[in-house]
């Protein structure tokens, strides 16, 4: 025989149920911004800052993605006999947590911008020097970043630490294939496609200035 | 004790419910061999302006945002597609085609992007950052659009040009013809 209290019990949670649907419906279709309808931004014109003229030749390109996660916990374990932290147990603790996964790539080359370089020719032979290959461009974008997790509040600060970090990782990443070496096979490959002699070519990569 | 067995229950129930997305796992990557000559970097900036006005009758307030952004644009030429037969030599000239110049790298980095003002009233929510992305990702599609009505291209063929002839000429040829190729449509 279920007791009279049982019973009002469950009526009780089923009511809160209820008013806490009907809220939360009211919230999500009167207030919320969802952020589904499409917002377009105003019509600005881009400005001009500034123009170098450079030259840098690169030679290998290494792409890549990777994940960036930031998790904050809450400090104690939630209570099941505190109806307040309930939610804390619905998101298994979790305060808030932001989650990046970014697209980006690495170019490798030589920078010869100002005459960085040097050439000698001979009777029968060519010489040049040039600087040692370097990464010239770490490309990331926004349409190649993707917000895959926002949970709480996060400022702008958070987010580019964590783009910082991300853009941090893939150069790491690219050291472990040893890519200096492959831009220097690669550009001395170029320079001898570029010169079409039949002097010998002699290509180093210890030019300073 | 039998109302605490529900109350768990219950609570057992409502933790099943909750999505907990489980990381992506990334392990793809490409290495490329390419061969590009960037002569000429372009630094532009824009506002990225959205005025979110409530339109609708239940909504109350408004949202309005301005993001200062900052692109570093390289534009040059792909050494890379010049072919056997475009570089030919005849006592002390050099004849060669270089393909036409192109955009070689776009970086909108977050060190460069800034939210300038931010302002929500009523019951309206604050810009998430996925919204915020979005709204980054529309102004990208606008500079590099935009870019390509500016003299990038031109500036990137004349300097391309200018620095084949000089390190041609250091080799020691006294003229550098410079021819500029078809477009590859591929």
């Amino acid at each position: 025989m279920i007791s009279k209290d049982l019973i009002r019990l469950i009526k009780n949670i089923i009511a809160v149920g209820v008013i806490a649907l009907v809220g939360f419906l009211v919230y999500y279709f009167f207030f919320s911004d969802s952020g589904e309808e499409e917002l377009r931004i105003d019509d600005t014109p881009i400005h001009i800052e500034s123009i170098r003229t450079i030259a840098e030749i690169s030679t290998v390109s290494y792409q890549d993605e990777v994940v960036m996660d930031t998790v904050e916990y809450y400090k104690s374990e939630p209570s099941i006999y505190h109806p307040t932290e309930w939610l804390q147990l619905y998101d298994r603790n979790v305060k808030r947590r932001l989650t990046l996964i970014v697209k980006g790539e690495v170019k490798y080359g030589l920078d010869l911008t100002n005459s960085n370089f040097d050439i000698k020719s001979t009777n029968d032979s060519i010489w040049i020097k040039l600087p040692s290959p370097k990464i010239l461009d770490v490309i990331v974008s926004p349409s190649k970043t993707e917000i895959f997790q926002e949970q709480g509040r996060w400022t702008d600060r958070d987010r580019k630490r964590l783009e910082a970090k991300a853009k941090n990782t893939l150069q790491l990443n690219a050291k472990i294939f040893k890519l200096e070496e492959k831009a220097r096979v690669n550009s001395e490959r170029l320079f001898k496609k570029l010169i079409q002699s039949e002097k010998i070519i002699i290509i180093s990569f210890d030019y300073e200035k | 004790m039998k109302n605490t067995i529900l109350i768990i229950f219950a609570l057992l129930a409502i933790a099943s419910c909750s999505e907990d997305k489980d990381l992506p796992e990334v392990e793809v990557y490409e290495i490329r061999n390419i061969g590009e000559l960037s002569t000429t970097e372009y630094t532009v900036g824009k506002i990225i302006k959205l005025d979110d006005k409530a339109d609708e009758w239940y909504k109350y307030g408004d949202r309005k945002i301005l993001i200062n952004c900052k692109a570093k644009v390289k534009a040059g030429v792909d050494l890379s597609k010049i072919k056997e037969g475009d570089i030919t030599v005849s006592g002390k000239t050099l004849t060669i085609t270089i393909p036409p110049a192109e955009i070689t790298s776009f970086t909108m980095d977050s060190k460069h992007i800034q939210t300038e003002m931010e302002s929500v009233s009523g019951f309206r929510d604050g810009f998430t950052h996925a919204e915020k992305n979005k709204f980054l990702k529309q102004g990208e599609a606008a500079i590099r659009e935009e870019i390509l009505h500016t003299d990038i291209i031109k500036d990137a063929q004349m300097n391309a040009e200018a620095f084949l002839n000089d390190f041609y000429k250091q080799m020691g040829f006294e003229k550098v013809i410079i021819k500029q190729g078809e477009q590859d449509d591929k």
